[in-house]
């Protein structure tokens, strides 16, 4: 692939335009912090009539995850498995090289649908990130219900999401957060104004899956 | 109202779509008569009580749920997967 | 404690209270400057400034001033704020004083003081209970021009401020095993009794400050005062993690399985709202178990004269007195049918107040009370009262004695005390109904909301001791049924004794003015012996027929009353009469705080599509499609209107080539070995013989027979296909190929997943889209017309190897294709086709033009699917397979909907080219009145088409297919629309499809 067409043929960020660098909301305080969660290959998987301990086979062989029998994450390596509807996982990769390549694995055991361009996904952190989430999410998110590992589809300001916590800090819990591409922009909008009052640093994105 | 999908746990019903009357079974449209399938499509009890019901998990998991509530008083007695319920209301 | 006449706060105490004296708070009522200290209410303020005269009443235009000290008060009701912020009908008693604080009182013209409309009390015979439904109901013309705006005049509660709500609104929702409602002593127990067994307790107070009735009254917990009783409460339960206090928050309903509806004052109490803070949050907390510890509400007593400035109730008298250091009037009289009246008569005189007598019709006093009034030097008068006058402020009032003797008291202060109802309203929310409790003379509640407990003085329990005790027994109680050990029983805190006797006199006959049961709305006891008189019994009816309890307060000071008016009048019980059903919300709520972020912009989500930036960039101007923004058009300088742009894109396309965004279509991604056969059952036409690597032509039904969806499917493999859907039914399709799956055929090997947003999609189309995509959509693909013929659907790659996706489907009958890349490559697939195509002037096209070249193809789209169209309507019913079942089958089949006269879509050109076409209008044959009998159809679209040169339309017109050739009128009455067409084939151009194979 010469170079020039790659340049014409960069992706572009589903927060491009939305999401810049900086802090917002109450000056002199950062109680969160967001960072874009670019890059990440992502595949739905579901899994054929009666075929569910197949696919959790070839996943585990592929993979070496353990597909979630319930709403949960599971990680191992670069890769990690969150559970997404009955027989169904989201198969999330750190990056994109080899991704399709290996999604190649799992044909003929699951109905594979790359989606990795799909997805907008954010890291949520900082000692106030559960009550900025609170102004939106109708999920009881304190760690006695909402434990490290825990996923969940719900919706928050009428947009369809997709959130795990993904570790908890000294500085608060981790949660990172999946919305369609299309709603990016009226979904932080909401967001934006759920945590001005926190003060928030919107930072660039580095850390990997499910980890700090 | 609180719905507890089996899938994803106690959810508020916010998240469900309503459907109504779960019995309904579709007829075979090669074989039934105008009159079954006229039932089947437009027929339905109105129980004040106990009522099994079809939700569907829209902003959740997509799982459609049969819910057996008493229209009263709004108590859920039971939430189950459609799918292993054969449930069968109108499209 | 001494009156301490201080020039700018004259009632102010000089000690005493619960006010921060340090911390000055300037405001202004009608316009007059003002202070006050941290801590009081407006209405605490305007009391420490003398000002007793508040506003005017609804229907009378009465003087009013401040009854209570809570959220009951009926009539200190003003406008707060200026500008957008006004708000009216504050309730001046819970409006937390800040500084620079502005208020108007209403319902005044001109003046306070003096208000011209004073006169309807004059004619007020013509305003009694029914006067709406009586003298404004002939003729019916002049309701309109003269009755309502008249009313409007008269009659009203405050002006809205008529601009758009600066402030920002939120909802938030939050989860916990125990909610506390109301943090008085009851409230304050409960939440300490969870806390300290580890449950997650969230406890609400309506209050800027916790602590309840014990703010208010002198009473002393455990041989300590009862503040400092409330300071070691709340610092125990700040230093618990798992308890969250939230002050100025109203738990105002009570919803299915442990919903609490609460709103947040955040930033009322401040002149606007701290940077990035709301004005109000609305909560709904999700509770496994609640305890209401929302206090009980004093009750006044009918008397003429008895919404006269200056009678205030006696519980609200010790509460100025006692919480904010403010004397409400220095020559007092106390009515009381309880021992708890006199208890204001004493904390009067403690404040340097002259008690001149304390009014019992009670003939047995205990004794201690007796030797109290003695002691402040009160005459004790065993009798009524029977009148208060005074107009603006209280001057006199009117005693009878037992014996019938009437003599006159100056005064400016009458404290009245009737007993105390529960505020209960909360557990009539699901639909109970309360019950009369002899003993207090009061409803109790009785059958309750699943998980909800009531204690202390809500109860019924009207004692601190009780109220100490039910607060300590049901926190732990709740505490346990959420798996939590309570600690051991603590011996319950010890209290001051306290007297109870209670012998309620609802209301005093016989004085001379109106006597005031519903002081908001206006209501009077005559009103409730109109009503008896003119048969409004029944509770509902008589609140109906007089208004009685249905202002904004909702009768929380006037129910009462009413009822043992009518119960007296129907020679029945209170409990015979019966009470009404209090729903949401106890207090009002904002609708701005109901809204939260959602409101404007936000109303509800705009989806963006990925190649949405490169549009803007290109001049697009965009339209809402359900809650997409599509591109409309793309007007270049020097282009006037809309038209000329529509009409440039659609020759362009025409002629050689444009591109147009269609990523916001549906996309299904199919697969399983049943997916051809899920196909099969729920499409009318067949798929199983759909050679892979082919698109077709869908439509779906509802079970009813109707036309549900369209779109086009690919099968991409065996066992692989791609469905699309149009845009608007994305969602709903989706949910029901669902339901399909998992209700109706459950067997079937199928799974569905959306891919919508994953791809990127764009339409080319043109005579030279091939030529374009050549240059984009990598070498080794041959795009020519034997290897890429019409609806070829297949992978293909872009930029030297990346995945994308090539259908030859066509919607404006132009050789076109659809290029479907990753969403995040949208934007990048825009430009290379831009650049590919720009030797051959590609132009993009949005919407508008689209719209014209499906019409001039006759295809049919959105106003045709309108959901009372079959597929035989739409000419697509050679579609339906007669071989399978499919969703829709045998309904679509029903006599009435294969009637030869049903309206059938057809094509519709100006019989004079020259005329315009409107869709909407309906089809009238000619010469026949333009009559719903007459009517056979309407116009779904229309289209000026550059091509042909004039206007041309689709349309469903009774029997249509066999009527091509005709001529009928299109009646448009609503833009005077009255023109002849002609009836056509929907094809307009190119019939035969030259273009398309090309």
């Amino acid at each position: 692939m010469a170079d020039a067409t790659t340049a014409i043929w960069a992706p572009r960020s589903a927060w491009a335009g939305i999401l810049h660098e900086g802090h917002i909301g109450l000056a002199g305080s950062t109680s969160i912090t967001i960072a874009a969660r670019d890059g990440l290959g992502i595949a739905s998987l579901i899994a054929p009539a009666a075929g569910e301990a197949a696919l959790a086979e070839a996943v585990k062989a592929a993979f070496g995850l353990d597909l979630p029998a319930t709403p949960a994450i599971a990680r191992a390596g670069h890769h990690a498995a969150v559970w997404a509807g009955p027989g169904q996982w989201l198969l999330l990769a750190e990056t994109r090289s080899g991704f399709s390549d290996a999604l190649q694995a799992l044909s003929g055991v699951a109905a594979v649908a790359e989606q990795s361009s799909g997805r907008a996904a954010l890291r949520l952190s900082g000692p106030r990130i559960r009550d900025a989430l609170a102004k939106g999410c109708m999920l009881d998110l304190h760690p006695v219900a909402f434990p490290v590992g825990m996923a969940a589809l719900t919706s928050i300001a009428h947009i369809g999401v997709h959130l795990w916590r993904a570790q908890d800090c000294p500085e608060g819990a981790v949660f990172e957060i999946m919305v369609a591409r299309s709603f990016a922009g009226s979904f932080w909008s909401w967001l934006s104004a759920s945590v001005a009052e926190f003060g928030c640093d919107i930072v660039a994105s580095g850390a990997s899956i499910g980890r700090g | 109202m609180r719905i507890t999908c089996p899938y994803c746990g106690a959810r508020d019903a916010q998240e469900f779509g309503y459907l109504g009357d779960a019995n309904p079974q579709r007829p075979d449209g090669m074989d039934a008569t105008e009159a079954a399938m006229h039932d089947y499509v437009h027929l339905r009890d109105n129980p004040a009580g106990r009522h099994r019901e079809l939700w569907y998990h829209g902003a959740g998991c997509h799982a459609w749920l049969v819910v057996t509530r008493d229209t009263r008083t709004h108590a859920i007695e039971a939430v189950e997967v459609a799918r292993k319920t054969k449930a069968g209301a109108a499209a | 404690m001494s009156t301490q006449a201080s020039n700018k706060q004259p009632c102010r105490l000089g000690s005493g209270g619960v006010i921060d004296r340090t911390q000055t708070r300037s405001f202004r009522f009608d316009g007059k400057r003002y202070e006050g200290y941290a801590g009081d209410t407006l209405a605490s303020a305007l009391l420490a400034n003398g000002i007793r005269l508040v506003g005017r009443s609804f229907k009378y235009h009465r003087p009013r001033g401040i009854l209570s000290a809570g959220p009951e008060e009926p009539n200190a009701l003003v406008e707060l704020r200026a500008g957008a912020r006004r708000e009216p009908n504050t309730r001046a008693t819970v409006a937390e004083l800040y500084h620079g604080l502005e208020a108007r009182s209403q319902n005044r013209w001109p003046s306070l003081a003096f208000d011209l409309l004073s006169v309807n009390g004059l004619v007020s015979p013509a305003l009694v209970a029914g006067f709406y439904y009586k003298t404004f109901m002939w003729p019916a013309s002049f309701w309109e021009k003269l009755y309502e705006p008249l009313i409007r005049r008269a009659a009203g509660l405050g002006r809205a401020a008529g601009h758009e709500d600066p402030d920002h609104y939120e909802k938030a929702f939050a989860f916990c095993d125990l909610l506390v409602i109301g943090g008085g002593p009851a409230g304050l127990s409960a939440a300490l009794a969870a806390g300290r067994s580890g449950a997650r307790v969230i406890l609400c107070d309506e209050d800027f400050r916790l602590g309840g009735r014990l703010l208010t009254e002198k009473r002393e917990i455990d041989a300590r005062a009862g503040s400092e009783w409330i300071a070691d409460a709340l610092a125990e339960l700040a230093s618990m993690p798992d308890v969250t206090i939230m002050p100025r928050s109203t738990v105002y309903g009570v919803y299915d399985h442990g919903i609490y509806g609460v709103v947040e004052r955040v930033s009322d109490h401040l002149p606007v709202p701290s940077a990035h803070q709301p004005r109000q949050r609305a909560w709904r907390i999700n509770a496994r178990r609640a305890i209401l510890a929302a206090g009980a509400i004093e009750r006044p007593i009918v008397f003429a004269g008895n919404d006269t400035p200056g009678v205030m109730l006696a519980g609200a008298v010790r509460a100025y007195l006692n919480r904010y250091g403010v004397l409400p009037g220095r020559q007092a009289v106390v009515f009381t049918t309880g021992d708890d009246g006199w208890a204001t008569a004493r904390d009067l005189a403690a404040a340097g107040a002259s008690v001149s007598a304390i009014v019992d019709p009670r003939r047995e006093i205990d004794s201690a009370l007796t030797l109290l009034a003695g002691k402040i030097g009160a005459r004790v008068i065993t009798g009524v009262v029977a009148s208060a006058s005074g107009g603006r402020a209280l001057r006199s009032i009117t005693v009878r004695e037992a014996s019938g003797r009437e003599h006159s008291i100056p005064c400016d202060l009458l404290a009245v005390s009737n007993g105390w109802n529960p505020t209960l309203h909360l557990t009539s929310h699901q639909n109970t109904r309360p019950v009369w409790d002899e003993s207090i003379h009061a409803f109790v509640p009785d059958a309750l909301p699943a998980g909800l407990a009531v204690a202390g003085s809500a109860a019924g329990r009207l004692s601190l001791a009780q109220a100490l005790e039910d607060g300590a027994r049901l926190g732990a109680e709740a505490a346990s049924a959420c798996g939590f050990t309570p600690r051991a029983e603590m011996q319950p805190p010890k209290t001051d004794p306290e007297s109870l006797g209670l012998s309620p006199v609802w209301r005093v006959k016989g004085g001379k003015g109106k006597a005031f049961v519903d002081f908001q709305n206006d209501v009077t006891d005559g009103d409730i012996e109109l009503a008896a008189r003119e048969g409004f019994k029944p509770v509902e009816h008589l609140k109906r027929y007089t208004t009685l309890g249905m202002a904004t307060d909702q009768g929380k000071t006037s129910n009462i009353a009413g009822l043992a008016i009518m119960a007296e009048q129907t020679a029945k019980t209170i409990p015979q009469t019966g009470t009404t059903i209090f729903r949401p919300p106890y207090t009002p709520v904002a609708i701005g705080a109901l809204a939260g972020h959602h409101r404007a912009r936000d109303f509800r989500p705009t989806r963006l599509s990925p190649t949405h930036d490169w549009s803007r960039e290109q001049g697009a101007v965009f339209v809402e499609a359900g809650p997409w923004l599509r591109a409309q058009y793309y007007p270049r300088p020097g282009e006037s209107d809309w038209l000329t742009t529509v009409n440039r894109e659609v020759r362009a396309v025409r002629s050689t080539v444009g591109i147009c965004d269609v990523s916001t279509l549906g996309k299904i991604d199919i697969q399983g070995a049943d997916a051809a056969e899920f196909l099969e059952r729920v499409y009318i036409n067949g798929w199983k013989a759909l050679p892979v690597g082919k698109a077709r032509y869908g439509l779906m039904l509802r079970e009813d027979g109707f036309v549900m969806d369209d779109g086009t499917t690919s099968r991409l493999s065996e066992t692989h296909f791609l469905m699309t859907t149009t845009t608007a039914n994305a969602g709903k399709v989706m949910q029901h190929l669902e339901f399909c799956h998992q209700v109706l055929w459950p067997d079937l090997d199928v799974a569905m997943v959306s891919v919508s947003e994953q791809w990127a999609q764009a339409s080319i189309a043109g005579p030279k889209a091939r030529a374009v995509l050549q240059g984009v959509v990598d070498p080794q693909h041959d795009l020519s017309n034997e290897a890429f013929p019409y609806l070829a659907a297949r992978a293909v790659t872009v930029g030297g190897g990346l995945p994308a996706r090539l259908f030859r489907i066509s919607f404006s009958g132009e050789l076109a294709y659809e290029l479907a890349v990753p969403a995040e490559q949208g934007e990048a697939m825009m430009r290379a086709l831009m650049a590919a195509g720009a030797e051959h002037g590609i132009t993009p096209y949005g919407t508008e033009a689209l719209g014209v070249m499906r019409i001039e193809k006759g295809h049919v789209a959105g106003n045709e699917l309108s959901g009372q169209t079959t597929a035989r309507d739409l000419g697509l019913g050679k579609m339906m397979s007669s071989k399978k079942d499919y969703v829709g089958r045998l309904m679509a089949k029903r006599a009435a909907l294969v009637e030869a006269d049903r309206p059938i879509f057809v094509g519709f050109r100006p019989v004079n080219r020259s005329e315009r076409l409107r869709a909407g209008a309906h089809f009238i044959g000619i010469g026949k009145a333009a009559t719903m009998e007459n009517d056979e159809g309407y116009m779904t679209s229309v289209a000026y088409s550059p091509h042909l040169g004039h206007w041309m339309g689709l349309g469903l017109l009774r029997n249509g297919q066999a009527r091509i050739g005709e001529r009928v009128r299109a009646f448009d009455p609503v833009r005077n629309g009255d023109i002849e067409v002609e009836i056509c084939n929907p094809v307009f151009l190119d019939p035969e499809g030259a273009r398309l194979h090309g």
